[in-house]
């Protein structure tokens, strides 16, 4: 049976944009049907239906909803991660310009569903397009009675705004958005407390990234039990977009059920780019770990993943074919999170900066025996130290160059590179 | 209270003590360079990561709190210890480490945990560090001047001025390895408060423009003493090479100081080296002082009072430099001379106020013992001239003898006007440190040791009685006071001679209801809050509610 596309089942389709014309493509039936259930209930729903987050650590969406603390004076919010900055990840965009509706409509039953009466999108900075379209799906939303002091006629007050990011990496990290948001620097804070108990302006919030929401209309639509038959297995449950980038003839934004095979995409994107061999493929984002090509076979799921020791993440799926040189671009991906730490934490602001040196150093063809050795133990001192997962993320590409590709690391150091292959293209020129 | 088990060893300790203080108090020391005990918890050097058991990753102490019963930590264990390495190193790979060259050196933490965490070689092969080029001595305001390739981003100065200042003047710019700090544009790291960041600076990134390339700081010798810049009475530690008083550093005193000290006290020393500093007794005759020998000047005085016919008028003018001992004596001396006439010269100046935990805390007059020397009975009896008669009246052309002690510089003493009201006395017999308008008029001069070359005690403005000692011994030719006046009042009464500074205190506390039951060697090392009637010493002012975020 063929799959029929759930979060992007309105792409394309001329007025969605507009709550007329989502409600005509089938819309708004899941925040009109949350509205007649108890908050807990659409909260048990979600919890049931197995969703976990899309944002990149897959934490199970309901259960985070039911860490907000009950009969807490304080104002509760929800923050939608529309912060898309993991390098080759271009899924909420798609979701956001496509169908802002539907990110609406999912965010509101949240809300509901937690009893918070605002929502902030944070949105990246560089997706003014897409800021835009927001802010004209939330105008018209509120005057279609979808936000405002009386949700589709249900009496909850919502209100919804859009607020633009700076240009950091760090403020999709959920506490340092969060300081972006309340006006400081972007940078993670201690958790505990987490921001289920002290969120934006020290209130509840919860966050969750702009795909999990969306998921949340089909759930609270079709139901808890339609929802898992979608997917691997238990814990892997639902439709999920893999943003497939590289060497491939068709990159694109691409919606399976999770799950599916690096080769099955392949095909879909019309195969390798003029026809090479796959050689490795990172499958979560500049923060997974890179795997070879034997492990094209794998179900691209949250589990599945961990096991190869890599992980799901974004599911931004970065193709690399036999003509690329992994040292190049695990440099290039070390170069990113150099630029991207945000400092305060010693081992990732030294950590990032001392693996991009190295790197740089090996390609410039001094690299030492020692150097493979050396970048590990940096990853050992990086991992796991820190106050947010940006140094682990760090460490993913840089390790797995070490244990996965050891082969190319040596051949740069023992040859000064000179005796490597001749490479056409670099991973560096192929990234965005 | 819930108990933890550090290393092996159970500490009971209050619900929400962090892991870094439960340690200290097994004598068990995690190291870390963000943390301070006054500023927010910001968890980022990664320094203080220890074992708990439970979690599987490492956790930094300083963010852990012990809030129930049952928390094991290990910290004397190899993971511990690669972790620390670890940090470290990475600590180590930018940082100059130009320590000859560096004012830290010898009280730097980088220094002091390589040594203790560190390892001896480097895996960092490259030619250059990361360096701020243009930024290797920037002055951030009057006091302070940042190295920001020194600099380690512990933000613990970023906090000082946002929590404790609260004037807010720095913050992180730049993001990442590139990070650095710096002053707001347009603004200047320029408050009353602003050197403590040099001392709260773990490494040589932030030094002070008083104290840089003044001297290597393993020549000082320190030793604990009380600010005299106002009458808060900031502890602090006097250090100094062979005399010369270097630099003032706050001293721990949560009930005063807290942790800190104004920029205003840290000058105070200067003083010592601006005013030309008295040698020898001297005794004029004929209008001209010419050098004499402590016996003779005390003599002089001697008889200048105990040969006063009955119809005498003789005067004892303090001042709020004196400490409470020496004060004690001067009364003693007016009482043996049967004399009402005595006062203690003071001065309001600039409020001066401490963030501590009580709310803070404020002096406005510009000497440090006011209080303690009216304590000590400097008050004028019925009758008597006090300190406004002698010094705005013409309270001292009434008198015979007036001796006036100690008046550090800045104090009302040396204005020319009070000068010559002064001297109207027919024989104005002075002690001092320093050579003053008034030193230069006096019959008699006997010099003094300055507050750093003498023990005793200062009642602060909030009534607390604290201690201090020398720090060194007098030059030649000069006496502490409470010796000098101690000879002198052994001749009027043998029981008095050759009393130190602690037999004085003593004494007095036997005299004085206020002092009951304190001796000086056992005060406590935070001073003793005095339960003083408030006719004799002031309130001070009360502590505002929410000076202190």
């Amino acid at each position: 049976m063929a799959f029929e596309p759930v979060l992007l089942r309105n792409v394309g389709k001329p007025g969605v944009r507009q709550v007329a014309g989502y409600r005509e493509a089938g819309g708004y039936k899941g925040l009109e049907k949350a509205l007649g259930m108890e908050p807990d209930a659409v909260i048990e729903e979600v919890k049931a239906s197995g969703l976990r987050g899309r944002g990149g650590a897959g934490f199970p969406a309901g259960l985070k909803w039911s860490f907000i603390p009950k009969g807490n004076d304080k104002p509760k919010y929800l923050v939608c991660n529309a912060d898309e900055s993991e390098p080759g990840t271009f899924k909420d965009r798609i979701l956001m310009e496509q169908d802002p509706q539907q990110l609406i409509e999912g965010c509101a039953i949240c809300c509901w569903a937690v009893s918070a009466n605002t929502c902030y999108i944070y949105i990246r900075g560089e997706y003014v397009e897409q800021a835009e379209i927001l802010e004209e799906a939330i105008r018209d939303a509120y005057a279609n009675g979808i936000l405002g002091d009386d949700v589709m006629g249900s009496g909850f007050k919502l209100d919804m705004y859009v607020h633009r990011g700076a240009g950091a990496y760090i403020c999709g990290e959920e506490t340092g958005m969060l300081e972006s948001l309340e006006g400081r620097r972007g940078q993670p804070r201690i958790k505990p407390p987490f921001p289920a108990v002290v969120g934006a302006f020290g209130c509840p919030t919860v966050i969750n990234n702009v795909e999990t929401l969306c998921n949340v209309p089909h759930i609270l639509e079709r139901g808890a039990d339609w929802y898992k038959s979608i997917g691997t297995d238990e814990r892997n449950t639902g439709p999920k977009l893999y943003c497939v980038s590289g060497h491939v003839e068709k990159p694109g934004t691409y919606e399976f059920p999770i799950g599916v095979t690096m080769n099955q995409l392949i095909d879909t994107c019309g195969g390798m780019w003029r026809g090479a061999k796959l050689k490795a493929f990172i499958p979560g984002g500049a923060s997974a770990a890179i795997l070879p090509a034997k492990h094209a076979d794998l179900p691209l799921d949250f589990d599945q993943l961990a096991k190869a020791g890599s992980m799901l993440g974004s599911a931004a799926v970065i193709v690399m074919d036999e003509n690329t040189d992994i040292v190049r671009a695990v440099h290039r991906l070390a170069k990113f999170f150099n630029h991207e730490s945000c400092g305060q934490c010693t081992p990732c602001r030294e950590g990032t900066n001392w693996s991009e040196l190295v790197l740089k150093k090996i390609l410039a063809g001094k690299g030492n025996p020692g150097d493979a050795e050396l970048i590990l133990r940096i990853c050992r001192n990086m991992g796991g130290t820190t106050l947010c997962a940006l140094a682990d993320a760090a460490v993913g590409p840089l390790r797995s160059l070490v244990q996965n590709f050891p082969e190319e690391i040596a051949a740069w150091i023992d040859n000064g590179g000179a005796g490597a292959e001749p490479r056409r293209y670099f991973a560096e020129e192929v990234l965005v | 209270m819930p108990t933890v088990t550090i290393d092996g060893r159970e500490v009971e300790v209050e619900v929400g003590t962090n892991l870094i203080e439960a340690a200290k108090k097994v004598g068990i020391q995690i190291p870390h360079y963000c943390y301070h005990p006054r500023l927010s918890i910001v968890g980022q050097c990664r320094m203080c990561l220890v074992k708990i058991e439970g979690p599987p990753k490492l956790q930094t102490a300083c963010t852990t709190q012990v809030m129930k019963d049952g928390m094991v930590v290990h910290i004397d264990i190899p993971e511990v210890h690669k972790a620390q390495e670890g940090v470290m190193e990475f600590l180590l790979i930018n940082h100059p480490l130009d320590c000859p060259i560096c004012d830290q050196a010898g009280e730097c933490g980088l220094q002091d945990y390589s040594f203790k965490h560190g390892q001896a070689f480097s895996r960092f092969v490259f030619e250059e560090k990361r360096t701020y080029p243009g930024r290797e001595r920037i002055p951030l305001g009057p006091s302070v001047v940042l190295n920001m390739n020194r600099c380690i981003q512990c933000t613990r100065c970023i906090r000082f001025t946002e929590e404790i200042s609260g004037t807010g003047e720095l913050g992180f710019f730049e993001r990442g390895a590139r990070t650095e700090i710096g002053v707001f544009p347009g603004k200047e790291l320029d408050n009353p408060l602003s050197a403590n960041v040099v001392d709260i600076c773990p490494v040589g990134a932030l030094t002070s423009r008083e104290f840089r390339f003044a001297e290597r700081v393993w020549y000082l010798d320190k030793k604990p003493s009380i600010c005299t810049g106002c009458d808060v009475g900031c502890n602090v530690t006097a250090e100094h090479r062979r005399g010369a008083i270097k630099r003032y550093k706050p001293r721990f005193n949560p009930e005063v100081n807290d942790y800190w000290m104004c920029d205003y006290g840290r000058g105070t020393f200067r003083r010592y080296e601006e005013l030309e500093r008295l040698g020898t007794p001297a005794i004029a005759e004929n209008g001209e002082q010419r050098p004499a020998t402590w016996n003779d000047a005390i003599d002089r005085v001697h008889q200048s009072i105990s040969q006063a016919p009955e119809s005498a008028e003789l005067a004892f003018l303090g001042t709020g430099f004196l400490t409470t001992e020496e004060a004690f004596l001067i009364a003693r001396l007016a009482d043996a001379a049967a004399s009402p006439h005595r006062g203690v010269a003071s001065e309001e100046g600039p409020t001066r106020t401490i963030p501590n935990l009580h709310g803070g805390i404020s002096g406005s007059e510009t000497s440090p013992n006011r209080r303690g020397a009216e304590l000590a009975g400097l008050v004028a009896g019925d009758g008597g001239l006090g300190a406004a008669e002698l010094m705005q009246g013409d309270g001292a052309s009434r008198c015979d003898f007036l001796l006036v002690a100690d008046g550090d510089p800045g104090s009302p003493l040396h204005d020319s006007e009070v000068v010559a009201r002064l001297r109207q006395a027919r024989l104005l017999v002075v002690m001092g440190w320093a050579s003053t308008p008034l030193t230069e008029v006096a019959d008699v001069v006997l010099p003094t040791a300055t507050h750093a070359e003498k023990d005793g005690t200062f009642v602060n403005c909030e009534s607390r009685l604290q201690r201090f000692r020398a720090a060194f011994p007098s030059p030649a030719g000069v006496r502490p006071a409470v010796e000098a006046l101690a000879d002198l009042l052994g001749r009027l009464h043998p029981d008095w001679r050759g009393l130190s500074t602690a037999q004085v205190f003593d004494r007095m506390a036997a005299d004085l209801p206020t002092l009951a039951g304190l001796t000086f060697e056992e005060l406590p090392a935070h001073g003793v809050e005095l339960q003083a009637p408030a006719a004799v010493v002031g309130g001070g002012t009360p502590p505002a509610e929410d000076a202190h975020p």
